[in-house]
């Protein structure tokens, strides 16, 4: 059987003095390939960030484990270190600072495979700075590129596919592929459409409505089938319910 | 020396320690070249006690360097310099002040004139480094002659207790300026004054301001443009707030004599975004590490 990564229990949160998350429980096994799928607003994001750490959200209650320890009050430098790492939906721009400064910067492997990664996804992104005029592909591959070079142990993909052409969307899992996948790095793929589950094929699917995991199946297809026949909504009243 | 690619000029507080010129390339003390060069009366309004006097009458293919040190305690300096470059020559000089140690209490006073004859291109990079407790005044001014063009950055990271910076730009026909401020205030009281005149037709000016308030810092900036004919200006000034203790005060001020002129400014203070401290701790750096980033990106120019 495999381990535990992550494990998050009955998780509350609020953000703006408004409960978002609603006592959400998830584990992650090592290797393993999740994604969760939910309405706009249904707190997929809000997830992502509280796991990374984001002090601008308040955990209410429930606890966050990876590897077996408690990382609930960890600051978000020490759950990268730790292994944790999530590309951003809307990264913000550093002005100033070139894209190469940061790989250099945060890249366990000293830069090089990183820069390589860099070279081969998007070779004209790392003499421009962070973000400041990136297309919103460009800026979904740098998010990729980071990833790698924090050499992560699980890593939480908040809409890697949106703004992807399908070229683009090939590419990008191809790399998730082999720079993660193959290396049994734990994935999270938080999205909206499908598209990208058919070329990485998650072990469970989650769907997550109103701050609550309702749904926790092994079939992406029959979920995908079930949200585009009847909605998120009617996802309440569907027999694959988690308990 | 023979073969040596330099010119140069070294002060330690009052005394010369190392001068050089090369064939084309007169350097000199102020005030021996107030004695030897009747002309330079014009421009050094009274005989100076101390300072360099650096003339380029030919083209080089190397930098102007020079250094003034202070280094004994509560020593107190005060300088004339001049530079005067010949029609025609493009050259880059690396200016550096500083104190040798933390603790000194000394004063540093420099006043400037730079001549730029027609047709002259100048790279002016110019590094300060203070101790927490020095004093430091400086007016320099930059005539431009026609055509001529002027890239002016002053860098200051170490910042002393106390700060005035003069910077005056005269600009002639078809001549242009960039000025950048680079500084970074701690426990400091800074007054920054730059003016642009842009007295002849298709003259232009820019000034960019880059000013960060940490710890105990009052950073007074007040940055104008005067267009007097049909010329172009530009002032970008920008402050970034670090501790709440800190205080910023930036005046832009453009006016215009021209009609045809055009003139505009934009002017900011802010402080570091949360979104990209947490982006950045998320990828694994610390609250300062972030901070440090971010900061060297603002100062970037």
């Amino acid at each position: 059987m495999r381990e535990i990564l992550l494990k998050i229990d009955k998780l509350k949160v609020k953000g703006s003095g408004k409960e978002i998350l609603k006592g959400v429980n998830l584990q992650i096994k090592r290797g393993e390939i999740q994604t969760l799928l939910g309405p706009n607003a249904s707190g997929k994001s809000t997830l992502a960030q509280v796991i990374l750490g984001n002090p601008k959200y308040k955990i209410t209650q429930g606890r966050i484990f990876f590897e077996g320890k408690e990382i609930t009050k960890f600051f978000p430098e020490k759950r990268a270190k730790l292994g944790i790492a999530m590309t951003w939906q809307s990264p913000p721009a550093i002005k100033g600072v070139k894209f190469s400064q940061l790989l250099a910067r945060i890249s366990t492997f000293g830069g090089s495979t990183s820069r390589e990664v860099a070279k081969g996804v998007e070779p004209n992104l790392l003499e421009r700075e962070i973000n400041v005029d990136f297309s919103g592909g460009e800026k979904k591959m740098s998010e990729l590129v980071q990833v790698i070079a924090l050499n992560p142990k699980l890593v939480i993909f908040d809409e890697i596919d949106s703004g992807l052409d399908i070229k683009r969307l090939e590419k990008a899992a191809k790399i998730i592929k082999k720079e993660l996948v193959d290396k049994k790095v734990s994935i999270l793929l938080i999205t909206h459409s499908g598209a990208i589950l058919n070329f990485l094929k998650p072990d469970i699917t989650n769907v997550m409505v109103q701050g609550r995991i309702i749904c926790r199946e092994k079939d992406y297809k029959k979920v995908l089938k079930i949200i585009k026949k009847y909605g998120y909504e009617k996802c309440k009243k569907c027999k694959l319910l988690a308990g | 020396m023979k073969n040596v690619k330099s010119a140069n000029y070294w002060q330690v507080d009052h005394e010369v320690r190392n001068i050089f010129g090369v064939k084309g390339i007169t350097v000199l003390p102020s005030p021996r070249a107030w004695e030897k060069f009747g002309w330079t009366r014009k421009w050094f309004e009274k005989k100076p006690k101390e300072g360099y006097f650096i003339w380029v009458k030919k083209q080089v293919d190397f930098p102007l360097a020079t250094c003034i040190t202070i280094a004994t305690p509560k020593i107190s300096q005060n300088l004339n310099n001049l530079l005067v470059i010949e029609k025609g020559i493009k050259a880059k000089a690396i200016v550096t002040c500083n104190a040798a140690e933390n603790k000194l209490c000394g004063k540093h006073r420099a006043k400037g004139k730079l001549i730029l004859k027609d047709n002259v291109s100048l790279e002016y990079n110019h590094f300060h480094k203070w101790g927490e407790k020095d004093f430091v005044s400086l007016d320099y001014e930059f005539i431009l002659g026609k055509n001529s063009q002027l890239l002016y950055t002053y860098q200051n990271l170490f910042p002393p207790e106390n700060l005035q910076l003069k910077t005056t730009i005269y600009s002639n026909e078809n001549s242009s300026s960039k000025l950048n401020f680079i500084i970074n205030g701690l426990n400091s009281n800074i007054k920054i004054q730059d003016i642009i005149f842009l007295k002849e037709k298709s003259a232009q000016g820019i000034a960019r301001l880059r000013l960060v308030g940490r710890e105990n810092s009052r950073i007074e900036a007040i940055s104008k443009i005067f267009a007097l004919a049909p010329s172009k200006g530009h002032l970008d000034c920008r402050g970034l707030l670090l501790d709440r203790t800190a205080k910023i005060s930036l005046i832009p001020e453009i006016v215009c004599q021209n009609k045809d002129a055009q003139i505009t400014h934009e002017a900011s203070i802010g402080k570091i975004s949360e979104e990209e401290l947490t982006y950045l701790r998320m990828r694994g750096l610390s609250e300062e590490e972030a901070i440090d980033l971010i900061v060297s990106g603002f100062l970037n120019i």
